[in-house]
């Protein structure tokens, strides 16, 4: 909580103005009573209406300045919440981006939208709650009893049995509470999560008619979220007829005691009408500093989940090294062995070691699941390898720094993932300023040419969530247009064609032969005949690298590659064409 | 900027999202709570879900509100106990104590009602809130693919949960006070009049000073607490996409444009947010103003008319805490009305999905899944995503029962699209589908995509098991059946040797599968649901080609006898197939088995041919 608070100090000469502001509206609240104690004693009970008139007017001005001190006191206290929170969401929201990906994995995206979202408006809420209403309740308190000592250090005695009593049962009730708002949120990021599957999988849920079973599923996790709500404010329902017992008792103490007085002349009727209200707002305000303390505590629940964010250092981190190397677009495996971080089965990689010269073309092959895009995630280093090097350009890639290295590599991901927003827009991703001919012979090499042009607004039609509208291989070849534009010196491929009929493939393919020049290209595939033309072929078996070498070697001596080879071309068929 | 003034999210004809505007857009829509009245209605009707607590909890108010109500005409009595005769006040303390008793047995009462008040006025704001949870996701589980393709996701779930969360709030806090403070108001109201009627219409100036005022704020504040809760939306939506395509924001080191792009609809916000709040928090330095002079209009009337005898000191003190007690209900509304604006803007994002257009359930035609066929003709059908852009035109294709058909043809040329059409995903725009004779549109929809299994391209997982993730081909499948399903699949070479099994945790982002083991997973899924037809759209894409082998052998005999469609680029998945269309130009431009279609030299022939000759030319 108290460093995320650190958020604030930029705008501290606005927050401080808020609860300054605010101070002038309580002194202002505070002299209110009193003056009405003297209108009663002095004024009605002497029947003189001049004193009534005069203090009335008095009255009438520090109302109207208290007024605009608490106006001004909410302006300054808004603008300071809203700048606060501001702040922090951008940092948290930058923070997410230089997560590496076994963070993203471990937060899950249904939890990073609401920690950047519910979380933060839960910090600001507080900001705001704390430069206004704490200053505030605590200037009530301390100003009210200061006033009623004033009236009548008797009147402290009743303060003296009442407040210890409601401290406790403020305290007591917050203590069961605390820990209840942290459930709640875990329970509300399950909510959320489930809403977001479905969301995303709508497709699959109605295609097996599911939709009752999600709702079960659904209603389960808001069921939970509902009864661990309900459980918190069960609790807190106990704090206003409390505190209000208290609160009254100690009104009738004062009227008897004030009674006696009064009766023994030693105080004025107005003075127990004005103790009568002090007594009142000192309570009150320690039940409003009660309700803080739950906003506090939920607050702090939510501080801590940003804070998850905000001390999430990249576990890869960049290195020093600009990327001017003299060799261009090689890449080494050296002894590189691998498992993903956290996970408990053994490596997925297996010492692998195989060099990429520039300008080569090496295809890696290999089973489901045999660690293929574990592989290539490396020389991105989107992971780190758990023993071994691997090498780009001659350089270990953890000494680069990761701007440098991601500049060199272009990635085309399995999973294409696009944006809301124009298709050349998602292709200029790839190099921010390339010019529209660039776009557009980019999208040439990837074949996409075609179909963009096809659409109405041709470049300029924009990708509706995550490319719905799209087919599969038109999603793929907008995503390698967009590594094409880059021009990068190493382009991975990351099984990236498979949505692709084999006539775009076989475009596509010679393509990039033609216009790729000596780029380097890394390839994962499945098709014998995408990978036929590479200079080397990978083949990956359970992790390890069994062969790597060129087609017709490989036909000739490596079992596994036959293996693959047959299962696509089986029973001799004729080699066509 | 300002081309996007519509009121309604930005819904296009297709998704391909030919919209003005489009996400980015920042022109705000000048969005006001459109129907106040309707959407309180509607909130009203769901508290009205749980009659016997709103009853419980209404009782309970009306019994501690009219104590409330009495209670400072006791106070009054007790304080004029004290009599002043001759400028010396006297005092009865006999009669004090008396009404000091009367006084303390009122609280204790009151106290006592409150917490019951508390407890019900808790247990109907979850509840209503469950409940309104629940429609909501059941109402996005019946949309139509088309409202999901079109909106944005993350714009969905800020609805689930933000706009809920607020209207949550203000029915827990809100309608207990708004409530009470009718009661108290009214009681108020009577007592005051009973007690002197002169100072009563004294205090009407404070009432209509605090309508006055309320009335002119809120006005403000209705303009733009809608604006605030949609840029929320806007901004949820934002980091959702990112969040979830940040593989590819790494792979092009975009942090910096991404986080550059996020702060500007961040500020975007802060701005909205500090007007809107600056309106709301002003609601109570005013309110406390006017209470304070309604106070002072008080005192010194009273003052007077106590020096003219009209009323007694004690009737002033009830009075001041009567003007107090029936500005309080006011002061309160007033201040929770930011609350309450922000509850009605999002109580209508949340009606908002709750009125779009369900999908179509289908006819009521007997149809019974035991007993389809899986014979399935498209005729002449047309479609497309957007006007003019016709995807489908004519599109004529006739499988017969147990067949294994394979659709071939460019990217894009419509493929998923027919299986779209087929589970009713979109709905054709001409001709007619027909299944055993019926058309699809006439049987009851759930009963359609019974019948049909469906692996798609993109693999979907839930954030469960694996057992569970397959189990949803089947919901009440035994383990045994789940196991055989995932031996057909493959999946139980790589499930049997992780740590936990079958019981191992997905999630959507997760690494612990690749993505042919996802795709394995959702194959198992469609085996174990065991359908007349079965649908596989690219479904083996990203697995290798020897573990398609074993599955596909599998599957031959699986389907054996039943009705399949299948979408691939591998000649070897497809080549085995009845009957392989070829689709082009929105129609089939060549059917037939693998043999007639290479005798025949035309599409299919050169289609083949690239598959192992693409290197070469």
């Amino acid at each position: 909580m108290i460093k995320i608070l650190t958020y604030l100090k930029k705008y501290w000469y606005i927050a401080v103005l808020s609860p300054l502001f605010m101070i002038l509206e309580v002194s202002m609240d505070l002299i209110q009573p009193d003056l009405m104690s003297r209108i009663v004693d002095e004024g009605v009970l002497a029947e003189n209406m001049e004193i009534i008139l005069n203090l009335g007017i008095q009255m009438v001005i520090f109302t109207v300045i208290g007024c605009i001190g608490g106006i001004l006191s909410g302006v300054f206290g808004n603008i300071a919440a809203q700048s606060f929170s501001n702040d922090l969401r951008k940092d948290a929201f930058a923070k997410v981006m230089k997560m590496s990906f076994q963070q993203t994995d471990k937060f899950t995206t249904g939890s990073l939208v609401t920690r950047l979202t519910n979380d933060i408006t839960a910090c600001q809420d507080f900001v705001g709650m704390a430069l206004r209403m704490m200053v505030r309740t605590v200037m009530q308190f301390v100003g009210g009893i200061y006033m009623v000592l004033n009236i009548d250090v008797m009147f402290g005695l009743v303060l003296l049995v009442t407040l210890p009593v409601q401290l406790i049962v403020v305290a007591v009730v917050l203590k069961k509470g605390a820990p209840l708002f942290e459930v709640v949120q875990g329970k509300l990021d399950r909510v959320n999560s489930v809403v977001q599957e479905n969301v995303s999988g709508a497709r699959v849920v109605k295609a097996y008619t599911r939709e009752q079973y999600e709702i079960d599923r659904f209603s389960k996790a808001n069921d939970e979220l509902c009864n661990t709500n309900l459980r918190v404010q069960k609790l807190m329902a106990l704090l206003t007829p409390v505190l209000s017992i208290l609160m009254n008792a100690s009104v009738l103490a004062i009227i008897y005691m004030g009674g006696l007085e009064v009766q023994a002349r030693e105080l004025e009727v107005g003075r127990v009408m004005a103790g009568i209200t002090y007594i009142t707002q000192i309570l009150m305000s320690v039940m409003m500093i009660g309700m803080m303390f739950q906003q506090v505590t939920r607050a702090s629940a939510s501080a801590k989940r940003i804070r998850e964010i905000l001390d999430a250092d990249p576990v890869i981190e960049s290195g020093g090294f600009d990327g001017t190397t003299a060799a261009r677009g090689t890449v080494e495996f050296k002894n590189v062995s691998f498992r993903y971080p956290g996970v408990q089965a053994g490596n997925v990689l297996e010492d692998i070691s195989f060099k990429v010269n520039k300008g080569e073309t090496v295809a890696i092959l290999g089973a489901t699941g045999c660690g293929k895009t574990s592989l290539v995630n490396l020389i991105a280093r989107f992971y780190d390898a758990a023993e071994g090097q691997v090498l780009v350009d001659g350089v270990d890639v953890r000494e680069y720094q990761l701007d440098a290295l991601r500049k060199k590599v272009g990635f085309v991901l399995q999973k294409s993932e696009l944006f809301s927003d124009t298709i050349e827009n998602n292709i200029r991703w790839g190099k921010p300023d390339a010019s529209d001919e660039e776009i557009r012979s980019a999208a040439e090499i990837a074949q996409a040419a075609e179909f963009v042009e096809s659409f109405n607004d041709g470049y300029k039609d924009i990708i509706t969530e995550k490319g719905s509208s799209l087919s599969g291989g038109q999603k793929q070849r907008l995503s390698i247009a967009r590594a094409i534009v880059k021009k990068p010196e190493i382009l991975i491929f990351d099984d990236s064609m498979s949505a692709l009929d084999l006539t775009t493939d076989a475009k596509l393919q010679r393509a990039l032969r033609e216009n790729l020049g000596d780029t380097t290209v890394i390839m994962i595939a499945q098709r014998v005949a995408s990978v036929m033309g590479a200079d080397k072929i990978a083949v990956i078996e359970n992790g390890r690298l069994a062969a790597f070498d060129n087609h017709e070697n490989l036909l000739k001596s490596c079992e596994v590659y036959q293996d693959i080879y047959s299962s696509q071309m089986r029973e001799g068929d004729e080699r066509v064409g | 900027m300002a081309e996007n003034n519509n009121n309604k999210p930005v819904i296009n004809l297709r998704p391909g999202g030919r919209g003005p505007g489009g996400p980015h857009a920042m022109g705000m829509p000048q969005e006001k709570a459109k129907n106040v009245k309707g959407s309180l209605k509607r909130i009203l009707q769901y508290i009205g879900k749980n009659k016997h607590l709103l009853y419980a909890m209404l009782a309970v108010m009306l019994v501690a509100t009219l104590l409330n109500v009495a209670a400072p005409t006791i106070q009054a009595s007790a304080i004029d106990t004290i009599t002043v005769t001759d400028k010396r006040p006297v005092i009865d303390i006999d009669a004090l104590v008396q009404w000091l008793i009367i006084l303390g047995g009122v609280y204790l009462v009151s106290a006592v009602l409150t917490y019951f008040q508390n407890i019900f006025a808790a247990k109907l704001s979850q509840y209503t809130v469950r409940i309104m949870r629940k429609d909501l996701f059941s109402r996005i589980s019946k949309l139509p693919i088309k409202y999901i393709d079109t909106h944005k996701h993350g714009d969905i779930m800020s609805r689930m949960t933000n706009d809920v969360e607020n209207v949550s709030n203000s029915v827990s806090q809100s309608l207990g006070s708004l409530i009470s403070g009718v009661i108290m108001v009214f009681g108020c109201f009577v007592m005051m009049l009973i007690h002197s009627w002169q100072l009563t219409l004294v205090s009407m100036i404070t009432i209509a000073l605090t309508l006055l005022v309320s009335k002119n704020l809120s006005k403000l504040m209705r303009k733009y607490f809608p604006m605030q809760q949609k840029k929320l939306g806007q901004l949820n939506g934002q980091i959702e996409e990112t969040v979830s395509g940040y593989k590819t924001v790494k792979a092009y080191t975009r942090e910096d444009k991404v986080c550059e792009e996020f702060n500007v609809t961040s500020d975007q916000l802060k701005k909205i947010g500090i007007k809107a709040q600056i309106l709301g928090g002003s609601m109570g330095p005013c309110m406390n103003c006017i209470g304070n002079i309604g106070f002072l209009l008080i005192a010194a009337f009273g003052g007077w008319f106590a020096i003219e005898g009209i009323i007694s000191v004690g009737t002033i003190q009830a009075f001041i805490v009567y003007s107090k007690q029936f500005t309080r209900p006011i002061n309160e509304i007033a201040n929770q009305y930011a609350q309450l604006q922000s509850a009605i803007a999002g109580a209508e994002r949340v009606f908002e999905i709750m009125d779009a257009e369900p999908e179509d359930i289908g006819g009521n035609e007997p149809f019974e899944i035991e007993n389809v066929k899986g014979d399935l003709n498209f005729k002449d059908v047309k479609f497309s995503y957007v006007e003019g852009e016709p995807v489908l035109k004519d599109f004529d294709l006739w499988v017969k029962s147990g067949q294994k058909i394979a659709i071939v043809g460019a990217t894009g040329s419509g493929k998923t699209t027919v299986i779209n059409l087929l589970t009713r995903f979109y709905d054709i725009d001409g001709g007619e589908i027909l299944l055993d004779g019926q058309d699809i549109r006439n049987v009851p929809m759930e009963k359609l995509r019974g019948s049909i299994g469906i692996v798609l391209q993109d693999t979907v997982i839930f954030s469960e098991t694996i057992a569970q993730n397959i189990r949803y081909g089947k919901i009440d499948a035994t383990d045994e059946e789940v196991i055989a399903a995932a031996k057909l699949a493959r999946v139980h070479d790589f499930a049997s040797k992780l740590a936990d099994g079958y019981d191992t945790m997905l999630t959507e982002g997760g690494s612990n599968l690749s993505q042919g083991q996802r795709q394995l997973i959702s194959i198992a899924r469609a085996v174990l649901a065991d359908p007349k037809i079965l649908i596989l759209d690219e479904a083996t894409s990203s697995i290798d080609t020897r573990t398609e082998m074993h599955i596909q052998a599998a599957m031959i005999a699986l389907m054996k006898g039943r009705t399949s469609l299948i979408i691939a680029h591998r000649l070897s998945t497809i080549r085995d197939a009845d009957k392989i269309i070829v689709l082009g130009e929105g129609r089939v431009l060549e059917a037939g088995d693998h043999e007639e279609l290479l005798a025949q030299r035309g599409a299919y022939y050169r289609l083949y041919q690239s598959q192992f000759a693409g290197i070469a030319t």
